[in-house]
């Protein structure tokens, strides 16, 4: 990573650096793996196998009881609709029910006054 | 590659003994790369089998050979990383620890040479530890593959999923901050003539 630094001060400083690099890396040399490495690897994959087995059945479980919740939600509204006389009215049998008493009525006569001669 | 990709696609069918195979490949390797990033010996095998465990539960979405070695080192730099976050106050404890843990080493000293060899050995990753300390986790980690274990811009291109233009200048300022620390513990005498003692 030499950036071409010109200054004879940094470059030696760049220099102790990547020797203490390479010092470091002879003093760390790779580790040997005990006897146990494979075991314990495989009981950890066991392990983290089980939690997410349960993860998964209880996430199971849950969507399908929500499932089964909106079903019969479901069934229930609908049962609950089809008993309301509101629900099954079309918008202008509702909009004449609420507003009948203030309509005026309607006269023909009035409107034919109003077209052009 | 260490390894056949039949051998991976046997793994990927659920094959423990292809499995096995692919560990005891790698797992030198990984170890090694481990060692030097989190710089806790007594801590290498854990990390190296959580590297495993990761690889074993996402080995089913690798699909060509060419990836698999940048794959199993990122998951070794993401098993490092979260090490390191995990043991950040262990580690600075540790550090307080460390005046006081050399004044002992050096007490134990009795002039032979495999014993003064060990106590430089120790004082070089000490050092190198303290100088890495002074960036992020990640330029640390960054840095240790970069230098340590001399991974290439290209191979740490294909590692990080980013340009090399990116991984220069992150790797260039991170180097910068371990230069200024080093100067500060060092001091104006070289190091050289110790390190070469230390190898």
């Amino acid at each position: 990573m030499e950036q071409g630094n010109s200054n004879p001060a940094s470059n030696s400083d760049e220099a102790r650096l990547d020797q203490l690099f390479r010092a470091y890396r002879a003093a760390s040399p790779d580790p040997e793996a005990s006897a146990n490495f494979m075991p314990n690897m495989w009981t950890r994959i066991a392990a983290r196998e089980n939690s997410t087995n349960w993860f998964g059945r209880v996430a199971k479980t849950l969507v399908t009881a929500a499932l089964a919740a909106s079903v019969i939600l479901g069934m229930m509204m609908s049962s609950m609709n089809q008993s309301s006389a509101f629900f099954n009215a079309t918008f202008v049998d509702a909009l004449r029910a609420d507003h009948a008493s203030s309509l005026e009525p309607l006269h023909l006569d009035r409107i034919s006054q109003l077209e052009p001669e | 590659m260490l390894v056949e990709f039949d051998l991976i696609q046997k793994a990927q069918k659920g094959d423990a003994a292809a499995f096995n195979q692919i560990v005891s490949a790698y797992r030198r390797r990984i170890m090694g790369t481990i060692s030097h990033v989190i710089g806790r010996p007594e801590d290498v095998e854990d990390v190296a089998q959580e590297v495993f465990i990761r690889l074993y539960f996402s080995l089913g979405q690798l699909r060509t050979a060419e990836v698999f070695e940048p794959w199993l080192y990122r998951l070794t730099v993401n098993a490092s990383y979260d090490y390191l976050r995990k043991s950040r106050r262990r580690v600075e404890s540790r550090m307080a620890d460390l005046s006081e843990q050399q004044v002992i080493m050096a007490d134990a000293v009795a002039g032979s040479r495999a014993q003064h060899d060990d106590t430089e050995k120790r004082r070089v990753r000490d050092t190198v530890q303290e100088l890495l300390s002074t960036v992020s986790k990640e330029d640390r980690i960054l840095l240790t593959l970069k230098e340590v274990e001399g991974l290439s811009l290209k191979e740490l291109e294909k590692i990080y999923n980013v340009n090399e233009n990116a991984l220069k200048v992150r790797l260039f300022r991170a180097r910068q901050r371990v230069l200024k620390k080093m100067k500060e513990v060092t001091g104006p005498s070289p190091f050289v003539a110790k390190d070469d003692e230390a190898s």
